[in-house]
């Protein structure tokens, strides 16, 4: 039985803790906006604009929406108010005290539950019913079934066509580096305000390093560039760093957020490990470094396994990477594999998530709102929510589903498979003989227990052993209940024979492990496929569960978007599979959807100016943001899409644009009118997200290893639970056993390649606000907080990081302490100190190292580091520590 | 986005071993706070939350001797075993281990005698267990029916044997919050013989937020990963790299005027020094009398160790800690063999120091709100295992544990077990009738420890109904405030 989400939480199914966050969020900031505008514009107080909003998002769902209407009374018209129900008419125009509406919502009684109107919202109620209980237009005298969306609705700014518009012109034209400085100029100029300086060369070259590769420079790197004097020599830095491997670790990362990309299922505590989600993550990469176009990387995940022909066989890797690609669609928690777990509450929970995961990734929309009644803000049906639904129901079929080991397409070839069967019969030998041997061992015991016992009874107590446990009589079980050591068996036996089990197991451990090393090595993908031939129907659940099925739907896009350019094929016996998917992802990169280009140009430019142009990233809807530059986010879009969909073309004309490399310094006159940098007359200044962070420690150390791709890095807790790189050895009974396996180079590698474990954050990344993926992270948050200090101050991880970028700055220079700091400021801030940064710094080193001389005795058979060597070591955590290396101007 | 705070962020995590050491400190971070949205959900945090009802403990301290120390040795007198001594059993009984078993009774060979005004019934390995039993309720009928020690200690720690759940103490502090405002509120002190049966899962917040995972107090340097700055980096070195790292923050910021973020940063470093030095203190018990290191056994070697753990245990609840659980080390009481020396010893490290809580609680006033708790995951069987080397094979049908303080009615003995000290028959108590009888001292409704994950909704009590176990309690059903 699903648990009734509509008493706990009548907004949204609880499943979504985050984005009811983010809904409750905006209803506090975007609530007294929308409801007083119209005080400030003129506009007249009326139904539709004012009144319509607040009805929508408390009283539809019992007064209009269901079957069944509650008194009688439909609060979807202020016609239907003025008639009322059961109770007599809701609304007196001109009288609101006369009025049931306002008498029930300001008295309490209604709405039912906990949430209330504000005292605003009953405000607006009441204005509106004493100015008369007007509306915009005139009403319909009845409405029809389904979906009710109004005009104002329908003509939200995401919902309309992209179009490119003009460039605007500007008065400072030589400020003009690229078309995109021209939308933000005009706007800054025509606040009286313009671009700031530029940066200076330092600057940029830490800022592009970190934006377009997650890495700071090599010192090498900035003292060639800060002294080139070709005038394209920035423009030359851009395209160098666009063309690094590193540079689709950056960006791969940023899609993984959207997609919730995780090496476990989730869901609940068992948390099973997902063996291959790895080649997901892989797949991003090799597709940010190859520059693949969007809309074909966007068609491959949605639909890869529609591109190709069933059964997957014997697949190429071209092949096969479509089917990697549908991963995104497996990215979900997945509570499935648990059979404690009620199925189907599981697996409508992972077609929810999978739902989310897409419509927050390439809708920008919270779709999911919609499950169990329709959209409170946004025109949103539930009609509409399974009709996304149906797209992915023939291959997630709840009803007859497919556990996740059950969906692995395995990519060896027929010959691999011969190989894997022959090896698999002699394991299964090998296993039948090692029984044999046990079963001896077990007779040969019992016969020695026996021989134990006094001789009159060893007769009977070997016929009551060899009875069957259910058949002994009663004299048989006294008899083994008095000697409780016959009881061996092929469990207990190794109590018997300690040490010959010993010798036992080892040898057939390592009979297993030869013969099990013949089996070719498992090569699997984790990915999204249909059953050929099988389309489940698709109901609409009342109220979201699934114990309440309704009508059909058939598989579409959401009405308000314009949704007849969508067409699903339907009963074609030649295709293989369904096709809707295949239709549905062509449909979103054909070129004409209102939100596609922009949710992802959107998201583009958060990661190089901290900020969206629509700042909530995840919600282009109603209860979203509206976009500070519209008519630049329409020209990226359409540019995006023209330049077919190669994000390199784009970043490139973002990074070499002025507002790109303005200096992030704030101006007075800035602040005055834009204390946000909304329009950006500067650049901002960020914190470096949680692995960036990891990663450039690594990299100042000198450990940072380059390795690409593969299986991840195993994680484990550490003696008090706290989550390190590593590799699990505790003993059967959860006790560590101090045993380490070292790494070597797999324990410095890129975060990106770190096991993303759903319950055991890395204790390293997690107060950097890494996030948990339930199931996914449509927006980074970037707090300040005491842990992250105490982290820097006292890690073992920060600290032998700094004892390493000490150790290096050392071999790197040698003894002379104002080279050294000069080295180490250099590695941590990517630029020369200047004269009085120097003289403290070397001060520093100084103090410390006498001190360090006196507070640790020097004893040279411990090899106990030199003082001159623990001073440079707290000198590069100081540095590493500071805000001048977590952050990025 | 100053708009999301961090603890919005932090409620998303809904299960499993936190990454996040010292997430318990969020709350305490001004700078993590700022203005608080309405939100429909509650989030998380660890600000204090008064109980449904009024509550009779506030705070916790679990002795928890994991093993399974021997019952009918040490707390449950049995002279029909002893009459019996070596005869065979052959009723219902469940060995662990075949190839040792016996059916041969095995009579205690400490002698029983009583104590306090109550006269309880206590054998001579714990003389000082003795001296407080007037303060004490010795349970003797403990039930949890699973024959290992995970399970059995999963069942007596989370609610139910499966694992993965959150530990007692993540409960009480998602239930209640802190009271302290610079140290953690769920604490465990591990032994220096190694973690405990389960490991690092004993204090985990299974699906409840992170910030509920308990905090461990290693016992060696550093003694608060994180909080605690490595050896080389203590006193005068860290001031003055704190010092060093203020300076280069103050002129980073010069060039950046009016970034707030990077000031918060700034102060934030100043927060982290302060939390530092307030564990320190808590930690450091050279401040405490001779007295007390004497009352604690902190002077003898034998006991410095469970001594000192103790009376850090005190200190911390004294500073407004929630709960503080003592592990014992690693399967420290689980006696298959050699019970007549390895009892004895390990009862001469603990006992004194154990008691030495409760009298030392009482002294100071606290005993009244802080429940104090003693026990294993299990008792013994009364047969022999192992005739080379005698030892008693896992017994969880019948044991005992002792409770005192926060409202537990002191020198009473609740249950009984069999003639044989093999199962409990009178007045059993299982983990669930414990731990609904925590909750009500504590005041909790069984709402205030349930957590809605997307499998359902989690409880400690595992959607049992609560069964307080009344007869414990000082005071009866009708002597509660009302609901």
């Amino acid at each position: 039985m699903r648990p009734d989400n509509s008493a706990s939480c009548p907004l949204v199914p609880p499943r979504y803790p985050a984005m009811l966050r983010m809904l409750a969020l905006f209803v506090l900031w975007g609530a007294p906006a929308t409801l007083l505008a119209w005080q400030g514009a003129g506009e007249s107080i009326n139904f539709e604009n004012h009144v319509r909003p607040i009805l929508k998002a408390h009283c539809w769902q019992c007064h209009g929406e269901e079957d069944e209407l509650k008194g009688a009374f439909d609060a979807r018209l202020a016609r239907f108010l003025r008639k009322g129900g059961d109770s007599g008419p809701a609304v007196v125009p001109g009288k609101h005290a006369e009025s049931l509406l306002y008498d029930r919502v300001a008295s309490g009684e209604m709405p039912p539950g906990k949430k209330k109107l504000s005292p605003r919202q009953i405000e607006v109620l009441a204005q509106w019913i004493d100015a008369g209980a007007k509306t915009a237009r005139e009403e319909p005298e009845t409405l029809p079934a389904g979906d009710t969306f109004t005009a104002e609705e329908r003509s939200h700014w995401s919902f309309q066509p992209i179009r490119r518009p003009p460039l605007p012109s500007v008065r400072a034209g030589q400020l003009i580096g690229t078309s995109i400085d021209a939308f933000l100029l005009s706007r800054l100029e025509s606040k009286g305000l313009s671009f700031g300086p530029a940066a200076d060369r330092e600057t940029l070259i830490r800022r592009l390093y970190y934006d377009l590769t997650g890495l700071p420079p090599s010192s090498e790197a900035v003292e060639r560039l800060v002294a080139d004097p070709a005038p394209d020599a920035y423009e030359r830095l851009a395209d160098t760093l666009l063309a690094s491997p590193a540079y689709g670790e950056r960006w791969g990362r940023h899609w993984l957020d959207v997609a919730g990309y995780a090496d476990s299922d989730g869901y609940n505590e068992k948390d099973a490990e997902r063996k291959w989600a790895y080649k997901y993550r892989d797949y991003c990469v090799r597709a940010l470094n190859d520059d693949k176009p969007w809309d074909e990387f966007l068609v491959e995940q949605l639909a890869g396994d529609e591109l190709l022909t069933p059964p997957y066989a014997n697949l190429t890797s071209e092949q096969s990477d479509r089917l990697v690609a549908t991963g995104l669609l497996r990215m979900g928690p997945d509570g499935t594999a648990d059979a404690r777990i009620d199925q189907n509450v599981a697996r409508n929970d992972v077609i929810a998530d999978t739902i989310k995961i897409v419509s927050t990734a390439v809708l920008g929309l919270t779709v999911g709102c919609a499950q169990c009644h329709a959209h409170r803000y946004d025109p949103i049906s539930q009609a509409d929510y399974y009709r996304i639904r149906a797209l992915f129901e023939p291959a997630y079929d709840w009803k007859n589903w497919r556990p996740p080991a059950a969906r692995l397409v395995s990519l060896w070839s027929d010959e691999v498979r011969k190989q894997a069967s022959a090896a698999e019969s002699e394991m299964q030998e090998v296993t039948k003989r090692r029984t044999e041997e046990l079963d001896q061992l077990v007779d040969e015991t019992l016969q020695r227990e026996l021989a134990k016992l006094p001789v009159e009874i060893q007769p009977p107590a070997r016929t009551a052993r060899a009875t069957a446990a259910a058949d002994r009589t009663a004299e048989q079980n006294q008899l083994i209940k008095e000697y409780p050591f016959l009881n061996v068996d092929r469990g207990s036996v190794y109590l018997y024979l300690p040490d010959r089990l010993t010798g036992f197991n080892k040898k057939w451990d390592e009979l297993t492990e030869t013969t099990r090393g013949k089996r070719p090595a498992d090569d699997m993908v984790q990915c999204l496929t249909e059953t050929p031939g099988q389309i489940p129907p698709t109901k609409l659940f009342a109220r979201g569960d699934f114990n309440q099925p309704r009508q059909d739907v058939l598989p579409g896009e959401l009405a308000v978007l314009n949704a007849t350019r969508l067409t699903i094929p339907t009963g074609d016996p030649q295709r293989p599979t369904s096709g809707r998917r295949l239709a549905y992802a062509r449909h979103l990169t054909g070129g004409g959807h209102p939100l596609v280009a922009r949710v992802l140009v959107n998201r583009f430019w958060r990661h190089y100016f901290g900020r969206g142009l629509v700042p909530t990233l995840g919600d282009f809807g109603l209860l979203g943001e509206r976009p500070s530059h519209p008519e630049l986010l329409d020209w990226l879009a359409d540019d995006f899409m023209r330049g077919g969909w190669r994000l390199k073309r784009l970043q490139r004309s973002i990074v070499t644009s002025t507002a790109y490399r303005q200096s992030s310094r704030r101006r007075e006159e800035l602040d005055a009118v834009d204390p946000e940098n909304r329009l950006l007359g500067r650049m901002s200044v960020r914190r470096l997200e949680a692995e960036t962070i990891r990663d450039a420690l690594l990299a100042v150390s000198g450990r940072l290893s380059t390795k690409m791709y593969g299986p991840p890095v195993p994680v484990t807790p550490d003696d008090v639970g706290q989550i390190v790189v590593g590799i699990d050895t505790r003993d059967s009974a959860g006790r560590p056993t101090g045993k380490v396996v070292p790494l070597g180079e797999e324990e410095f590698r890129r975060s990106i390649y770190v096991q993303a474990s759903r319950s055991k954050p890395l204790g390293m990344l997690e107060p950097f606000d890494a996030p948990i993926m339930t199931p996914n992270c449509e927006q980074r948050t970037s707090s300040t907080v005491a842990p992250q200090s105490l982290l820097m101050m006292n890690s073992i991880f920060v600290v032998q990081q700094a004892e390493a970028m000490a150790a290096r700055v050392q071999r790197e220079i040698g003894a002379d302490p104002a080279g050294q700091f000069r080295r180490a400021w250099l590695l941590a801030f990517s630029r020369a100190p200047s004269e009085s940064q120097l003289q403290a710094g070397v001060a520093f080193l100084a103090e410390q190292s006498t001190a360090a001389s006196s507070d640790v005795p020097v004893d040279p058979k411990t090899a106990r580091p030199q003082p001159a060597q623990v001073a440079l070591a707290r000198l590069c955590q100081a540095l590493m520590s500071s805000n001048g290396f977590l952050y990025v101007d | 986005m100053s708009h999301f705070n961090r603890r919005h962020f932090l409620s998303q995590q809904a299960f499993g071993l936190g990454g996040l050491a010292l997430a318990w400190l969020l709350e305490q971070d001004a700078l993590a706070s700022p203005p608080k949205p309405l939100l429909e959900r509650p989030t998380f945090d660890l600000k204090p939350r008064p109980p449904a009802r009024e509550p009779q403990a506030r705070a916790m301290i679990s002795m928890f001797m994991q093993g399974g120390p021997s019952h009918i040795d040490l707390c449950d007198p049995k002279p029909e075993l002893n009459k019996r001594h070596l005869q065979s059993f052959t009723g219902d009984i469940k060995y662990d281990n075949a190839a040792e078993a016996s059916a041969r009774l095995f009579g205690s060979p400490w002698k029983f005698s009583k104590h306090g005004q109550c006269g309880m019934d206590l054998s001579e390995l714990l003389p000082c267990l003795g001296q407080v039993a007037d303060e004490v309720c010795l349970i003797r009928s403990m039930h949890t029916g699973v024959n290992n020690h995970g399970q059995a200690i999963n069942a007596l720690n989370t609610g139910n044997i499966s694992s993965g759940r959150p530990a007692l103490g993540s409960w009480l502090t998602y239930a209640l919050g802190s009271e302290s405002q610079n140290l953690p509120s769920f604490v465990v002190l591990s032994d220096p013989g190694g973690l405990p049966v389960l490991g690092v899962e004993n204090w985990q917040n299974g699906w409840l937020p992170s910030l509920y995972q308990g905090t461990v107090v290693r016992p060696h340097e550093p003694r608060i990963l994180n909080l605690d700055p490595p050896e080389q980096l203590r006193g005068p070195a860290q001031q003055r790299f704190l010092s060093y790292l203020e300076q280069l923050n103050r002129d980073h910021l010069e060039d950046h005027p009016r970034e707030q973020d990077l000031s918060a940063r700034i102060q934030s470093y100043q927060l982290a020094a302060r939390m530092q030095l307030s564990a320190k203190e808590a930690l450091d018990i050279a401040g405490e009398s001779e007295s007390i290191h004497k009352l604690y056994g902190i002077d003898d070697p034998v006991t410095r160790d469970y001594g000192t753990r103790c009376l850090i245990a005190r200190r911390l609840v004294e500073r407004g800690v929630r709960f503080v659980q003592i592990f014992t080390g690693n399967q420290t009481w689980d006696h298959h063999g050699n019970i007549e020396k390895a009892l004895p010893s390990i009862c001469q490290k603990t006992d004194k120091p154990a008691d030495a809580l409760v009298e030392d609680l009482k002294q100071i006033g606290l005993l009244d709100t802080t429940l104090v708790h003693w026990g294993g995951e299990m008792g013994r069987l009364p047969v022999i295992q192992n005739e080379k080397s005698i030892g008693r094979d896992h017994n969880t049908f019948g044991f005992s544990t002792w409770l005192a303080g926060g409202g537990i009615r002191g020198g009473c003995v609740h249950g009984e077990t069999d003639e044989l000290g093999h199962k409990a028959v009178k007045d059993v108590v299982t983990h669930h009738d414990y731990h609904a009888t925590l909750m009500h001292l504590f005041g909790l409704n069984s709402e205030q420890v349930a957590f809605t994950r997307p499998t359902g909704v989690g409880s400690l009590l595992d959607g049992q109904p609560p069964s307080v176990v009344w007869g414990i309690l000082k005071r009866g059903p009708r002597e509660q405030a009302p609901a």
